[in-house]
């Protein structure tokens, strides 16, 4: 029963931080604030890419998931297809593993 | 409607880095002593990834409200999420983006925003993806728990870097000038300096109001450049 309070507390906080902007911001806005709301998604999916490429445990290092995720990039940049983005990562990165570089 | 089905087809490259990371979780709560049901009731209530890893390493030293607020806390970017996708929702009544706002995770929020970029997005897009998330979550969590201890770390498959790869390919619908190529790159080393500076996701939050706070800066730039 208390563990159902907690989830339920948990959900309220995260259902908080995902509805107020989307409700907040809402017929008008300004010129400005939409030309600054436009750049969040590539600097968000930026910052979501890097540290998981260069510093998956939380402090540098360049290894085998960083040659997957550039090898992901150059993926990215000729197909701009998620799905083989995906696929052209995981197989650097298991073609890396195999070969224990 | 036929915009919800792309959307929950969307999300299935995506889908062997949410089932990664549901197995993990379901073994983990499970340590701490959760039952499988439970282990699955606070993924269908919570739904909120890191949130929940968190929750779980806090689960015997803390209470209620401390778990609580570190939720609140790690979920902050949600809120930058929600700001910038709203442009898009405003339309829409309030039901719609209530419910929207449900299920919202990083991964469909960054499915629906490329799509939405791409000039092809709709709301139905995006329930779609939100769904296609919230299937795959609490499905894998509970498998993990019932499963147990077989479940291999999913870094050693590489499968942590599904989401990455995926972001990576979302993110080139955002690369169409030198300023969004300016942003993302400015970002990404915000975030990589963040992550060795500050704690939890506040990486996340930091770049992304710096990095796009450049973005519109630059834009100033050039615009009076091209004035005088």
């Amino acid at each position: 029963m208390e563990k159902l309070v907690i989830f339920l507390g948990m959900a309220l906080a995260t259902y908080f931080t995902r509805y107020t902007m989307i409700a907040a911001l809402g017929r008008e806005m300004s010129p400005l604030l939409r030309r600054w709301l436009r750049y969040v998604p590539p600097a968000v999916l930026a910052a979501l890419v890097a540290p998981a490429a260069l510093a998956p445990q939380g402090r540098l290092e360049i290894d085998t998931h960083a040659w997957a995720v550039l090898a992901g990039a150059v993926v990215a940049w000729r197909t701009r297809s998620v799905l083989w983005t995906i696929v052209g990562g995981l197989a650097a990165f298991w073609l890396l593993r195999l070969l224990r570089i | 409607m036929k915009g919800f089905w792309r959307g929950l087809l969307a999300t299935l490259p995506l889908a062997p880095g949410v089932v990664a990371f549901g197995l993990l979780y379901g073994v983990m709560a499970r340590q701490v002593g959760f039952s499988p049901w439970e282990a699955w009731a606070m993924s269908l209530i919570v739904h909120a990834g890191s949130a929940q890893f968190t929750a779980l390493g806090m689960w015997q030293a803390s209470s209620a409200i401390p778990i609580i607020l570190a939720t609140l806390v790690i979920n902050l970017r949600h809120m930058l999420l929600g700001a910038s996708v709203a442009p898009y929702l405003r339309g829409l009544s309030p039901p719609w983006k209530a419910l929207l706002a449900l299920w919202m995770s990083d991964e469909s929020y960054a499915l629906a925003i490329a799509e939405y970029e791409r000039g092809v997005g709709s709301h139905y897009y995006f329930l779609g993806a939100n769904v296609g998330v919230y299937l795959a979550w609490p499905t894998s969590g509970l498998l993990g728990a019932l499963l147990g201890a077989a479940i291999p770390d999913p870094g050693r498959y590489g499968l942590d870097l599904v989401f990455p790869l995926g972001f990576l390919g979302l993110l080139t619908a955002f690369l169409k000038d030198r300023t969004g190529v300016a942003v993302a790159i400015l970002a990404g080393g915000l975030a990589l300096l963040g992550t060795f500076l500050l704690p939890g996701k506040w990486a996340i939050v930091v770049a992304g109001l710096v990095g796009s706070g450049l973005g519109l800066l630059l834009d100033e730039v050039q615009k009076a450049w091209k004035n005088s």
